[in-house]
């Protein structure tokens, strides 16, 4: 497989070397999309994935370090994936950190750092990326699929800045999907439950019970339903579907 | 100080864009000149957007860049001047 496909839509998916993220980049790259995963570092699983995407000969894996922290390169950054591998059709804003903590005891530089990473890097990215749409007039619309979570609707002990960052998501993807709609863009939301990441690999096994056992369906959802949920959001059966949040949580809020 | 191609390149280029992205989203253009303000050329707000984004990717100028401006050009003239003084 050629290095850069054009004639495959490409798509960012942000933290996309591990866990959720490179779950979701995987499903979109076998659905036929050229996913360029965005992500400080390569890790260790990336090229397992590549291989596996190549071996499904539907559509491309590729990598691309960048840290999201650094605002000011983000338009450059950009710049540089939509020379690299052609015109950007979508963006999954899935990177975030998930620091845990009482407000009350929580450092103001951990607040600072988790607003900026989740919600003014997500913000900015997605400005330049629908700014790639716009340079080519809107040609071919666009999607966007924003990473919530399920506390930005339920609330946890422990979570409040966090919750507030994926909140602040629901907010920006209905008023963007309203500001971008004439270009043919969708703008959703995916707001999954408690599945085993890194994210949540802190949670003890009684809390995991027990998040289960509220659970409509008595289990936590897992990377793949999350995964799925989003390539269905960039299907052609999608595509009269924007400004709103799909929730996968076995039906933890149900 | 710009050459005279270059001003012209930018002024073209401008107004070609304008007229694209008019007929891309079916808005009905009034005529172009430097005096026309920007509110009553046709273009609604995402119109000027993509315009802004066209012409970074065309002329890789973004007068508005990351720091944005004290005040949006109001008339087409200050609109292309902004995008000259921004090459120099």
């Amino acid at each position: 497989m050629p290095a850069t496909d054009h004639a495959m839509r490409n798509v960012v998916v942000t933290g996309g070397s591990r866990g959720l993220g490179l779950g979701i980049a995987r499903s979109l790259a076998n659905a036929g999309f050229q996913v360029i995963a965005v992500a400080r570092g390569a890790g260790a699983f990336i090229s397992t994935a590549q291989a596996e995407v190549a071996e499904a000969g539907k559509g491309a894996l590729h990598f691309e370090p960048y840290d999201l922290s650094a605002l000011d390169g983000i338009g450059d950054f950009v710049k540089h994936v939509s020379r690299k591998f052609g015109p950007l059709y979508g963006l999954v804003n899935n990177a975030a950190i998930g620091s845990a903590g009482l407000l009350s005891n929580m450092p103001n530089a951990d607040i600072e750092k988790l607003i900026r990473l989740n919600v003014v890097s997500p913000i900015t990215l997605t400005k330049y990326m629908v700014r790639s749409v716009m340079a080519r007039g809107g040609a071919g619309g666009g999607r966007i699929v924003n990473i919530s979570s399920v506390v930005s609707s339920t609330g946890y002990s422990g979570l409040s800045v966090y919750s507030a960052t994926k909140s602040s998501l629901l907010g920006f993807t209905r008023s963007l999907a309203r500001e971008v709609g004439p270009l043919g863009m969708t703008v959703n939301a995916v707001a999954p439950g408690f599945v085993e990441t890194d994210m949540t690999h802190d949670l003890t096994p009684p809390q995991r019970k027990k998040i289960a056992s509220r659970s409509a369906l008595q289990r936590m959802a897992e990377v793949d339903d999350v995964a799925h949920a989003v390539a269905f959001l960039f299907s052609e059966n999608a595509k009269n579907i924007t400004g709103t949040v799909m929730t996968v949580d076995a039906g933890n809020t149900a | 100080m710009l050459f005279p191609s270059e001003a012209e390149l930018i002024r073209s280029t401008i107004i070609a864009q304008i007229e694209e992205i008019a007929a891309q989203q079916k808005k009905t253009l009034a005529p172009l000149t430097d005096n026309l303000r920007l509110l009553e050329s046709g273009l609604d707000s995402l119109c000027i957007a993509v315009l802004v984004a066209s012409l970074d990717d065309r002329l890789d100028l973004d007068p508005f860049g990351s720091d944005g401006l004290q005040h949006f050009p109001v008339t087409l003239g200050e609109f292309i001047k902004l995008y000259e003084n921004a090459r120099h």
